[in-house]
């Protein structure tokens, strides 16, 4: 007698892939497995900065002094706020308060754009100051090489991250019109909570490249 | 409404927010080596808040923590065989 699955069988499979929770629970790992990717990818411009900087250790002291703390001070606190307001805004939805979710995600959306507009003035005051490597780099001296070095990564990791950031402001803007249209609710929240993680993986990115970056050695 | 899980939210923005200002505010005193290592203790505690309350990793079922780990054991992997190698390449002097 052949094998056959018996209703039930088919009946439990069928929920753990087709029920929304299931497909919820699928997608949030999902999210999270492409976060270890990314938590690689920007990995290795951190194993870069940590390489170059045992060989430059005084350059990147000199570098780091260069950076403007105020607005990276600033942009930081900005950036931890926007996560607060996209946390905020998955909570609401939770709730199923869907028009309170959509306002949070427009606080966030705009929160982002102060960053990149800060970060946007940052890099004419760089430009400004001579610190853009390459051959208009001002700074002179024998750790001239280092601080060069020093400001290409600092370029390169800031432009990496704000790239992201820029995809994910486009990312929560869409998503908040979505939510005016009543795309999303308490039942249907992975979407807007997977976006919210990207949101704050980005955020936590910038938690560690501020110290690194604009807090070397001050004194 | 659920005004307890919006408070825990803000609650951990006010503890981020002293976190950076503790940060920023010793990156002015002469540590030394210190500065770095309080600068990465304190960013490594701001992630963890991040991680475990706006990600909600705190209330996860098993494999997402699990699978957050991973990607710091391959991180850590990166990091210490990349610098293992490169700190103790020993100089050595051209012979001619």
């Amino acid at each position: 007698m052949p094998m056959t699955r018996t209703p039930n069988m088919v009946g439990a499979e069928s929920q753990v892939r087709h029920s929304l929770p299931g497909q919820a629970h699928a997608a949030t790992l999902g999210m999270w497995i492409f976060l270890v990717t990314e938590t690689l990818f920007v990995g290795a411009l951190f194993a870069a900065y940590l390489l170059v900087r045992t060989v430059h250790p005084q350059g990147f002291i000199l570098g780091s002094r260069e950076t403007d703390i105020v607005l990276g001070s600033i942009n930081t606190a900005v950036l931890l706020t926007s996560s607060l307001a996209m946390a905020l805004a998955v909570d609401r939805l939770r709730a199923d308060m869907a028009g309170a979710a959509a306002r949070w995600m427009v606080a966030t959306a705009l929160l982002g754009l102060v960053f990149l507009g800060i970060k946007g003035v940052e890099y004419l005051l760089d430009w400004q100051h001579g610190l853009v490597p390459g051959p208009h780099f001002r700074p002179g001296g024998d750790q001239a090489p280092g601080m060069e070095l020093f400001f290409f990564l600092y370029f390169l990791m800031t432009g990496v991250h704000a790239l992201h950031l820029f995809i994910g402001i486009a990312l929560v803007a869409i998503f908040a019109v979505m939510l005016r249209h009543g795309r999303f609710g308490a039942g249907l929240s992975a979407p807007v909570e997977n976006l919210g993680l990207y949101w704050h993986f980005v955020d936590v990115v910038w938690i560690f490249l501020f110290p690194l970056l604009y807090l070397v050695h001050r004194t | 409404m659920n005004g307890s899980s919006a408070r825990r939210l803000v609650g951990v923005w006010v503890l981020l927010m002293l976190l950076l200002a503790l940060t920023v505010g010793t990156a002015f005193l002469p540590l030394g080596v210190g500065n770095t290592l309080l600068n990465l203790l304190i960013a490594a505690v701001k992630a963890s808040l991040v991680v475990a309350f706006y990600m909600h990793l705190r209330t996860a079922g098993t494999p997402l923590p699990l699978v957050a780990s991973t990607g710091l054991l391959w991180l850590l992997l990166l990091v210490v065989l990349t610098l293992a190698d490169a700190l103790t390449r020993p100089s050595l002097s051209a012979p001619w």
